[in-house]
């Protein structure tokens, strides 16, 4: 029998401000815009989806260690926090879950200091440059991990 | 009419299924290809599928779908890491590509940590196997099945 799956998202700092900066990278459309689209395609996917967003990167740590129990697998936009924090990466590394990073805008085609994430060798795998799909792609991603 | 795109393998990636199946797995070129078109089918893309050891063949190849096909899903291989000529030759397509790859290669040895390609691709799409191709084919495809990103676009 197929077992309820459920799915923690997380966003880093300045994600609740989508749609209102940098809309040329970013695109249009709120944080919350993304979340309907996750609860939209969960349903579809059949599992849960539970999202969150914390400015501060040690109540995402916590949100993470809290984690495994409670959800089969992490979607994390770390932000900025993706290309330095070495605390982050330690989490997800903690946590036994398969993480998925994702990012909006395609980091690689832009400032030099966005071209590497501490995060993403403790992660399953990268998506990134597809806008708010990103997250829908992951979600996917990680429903297949978890029939497998 | 149906969209088209060209799913490009490059160097050694013939080999799959034979050659180091702890990192890329044990399926064969033929069977992702497989997945890929039956995925396709669904999204009515008319998918083609190109192999080459060659840098040259590649560029060549990729020059070709300009103005051809709509989309680019490419694997470069170890051509990733270095190729520029391969990067030139995707800016110079004009067409929006994808790069895959089937193991996280930020988790493997520093040298692939690098990809000289990403910077003309729209994203990257690594870490999933064989269905980070799938996956790549929806991000190029999907959006308008997706009403609240059509909706986004057309703002």
């Amino acid at each position: 029998m197929k077992k309820n799956r459920k799915y923690l998202v997380v966003s880093g700092p300045n994600l609740n401000l989508l749609g209102t900066r940098k809309t040329s990278i970013y695109g249009e459309g709120s944080l919350e815009d993304i979340h309907a689209g996750l609860r939209q395609r969960a349903e579809q996917l059949k599992v849960g989806v539970e999202c969150k967003q914390f400015n501060s990167e040690g109540e995402i740590i916590d949100c993470l260690q809290e984690a495994p129990g409670q959800f089969e697998g992490v979607i994390i936009n770390a932000g900025a926090l993706a290309h330095y924090s070495y605390a982050l990466r330690s989490a997800i590394g903690s946590m036994l879950l398969p993480c998925v990073e994702v990012f909006i805008s395609n980091v690689h085609a832009r400032e030099d200091f966005r071209h590497k994430s501490v995060i993403a060798p403790v992660c399953v795998g990268v998506i990134g440059g597809f806008g708010k799909k990103s997250y829908l792609l992951a979600l996917e991603a990680l429903a297949k991990l978890g029939e497998g | 009419m149906a969209k088209r795109v060209a799913v490009v393998h490059g160097p050694n990636l013939n080999m799959l299924g034979k050659r180091e199946v702890g990192i890329y797995g044990g399926k064969s070129m033929d069977e992702i290809n497989s997945e890929v078109a039956a995925e396709a089918a669904g999204l009515n893309v008319t998918v083609e599928f190109y192999q080459s050891n060659s840098e040259g063949e590649l560029v060549t190849f990729i020059q070709q779908c300009r103005g051809r096909t709509e989309g680019i899903l490419l694997n470069a291989g170890a051509y990733t890491h270095y190729s520029i000529a391969l990067r030139d030759a995707i800016a110079a397509a004009q067409v929006p590509t994808v790069e895959v790859h089937i193991s996280n290669i930020f988790k493997r040895e520093p040298f692939r940590h690098v990809s000289v390609l990403a910077p003309v691709c729209i994203g990257q799409i690594c870490g999933f196997g064989s269905h980070g191709y799938v996956l790549a084919l929806r991000a190029l495809m999907e959006e308008r099945f997706d009403p609240w990103l059509a909706e986004e676009r057309g703002r």
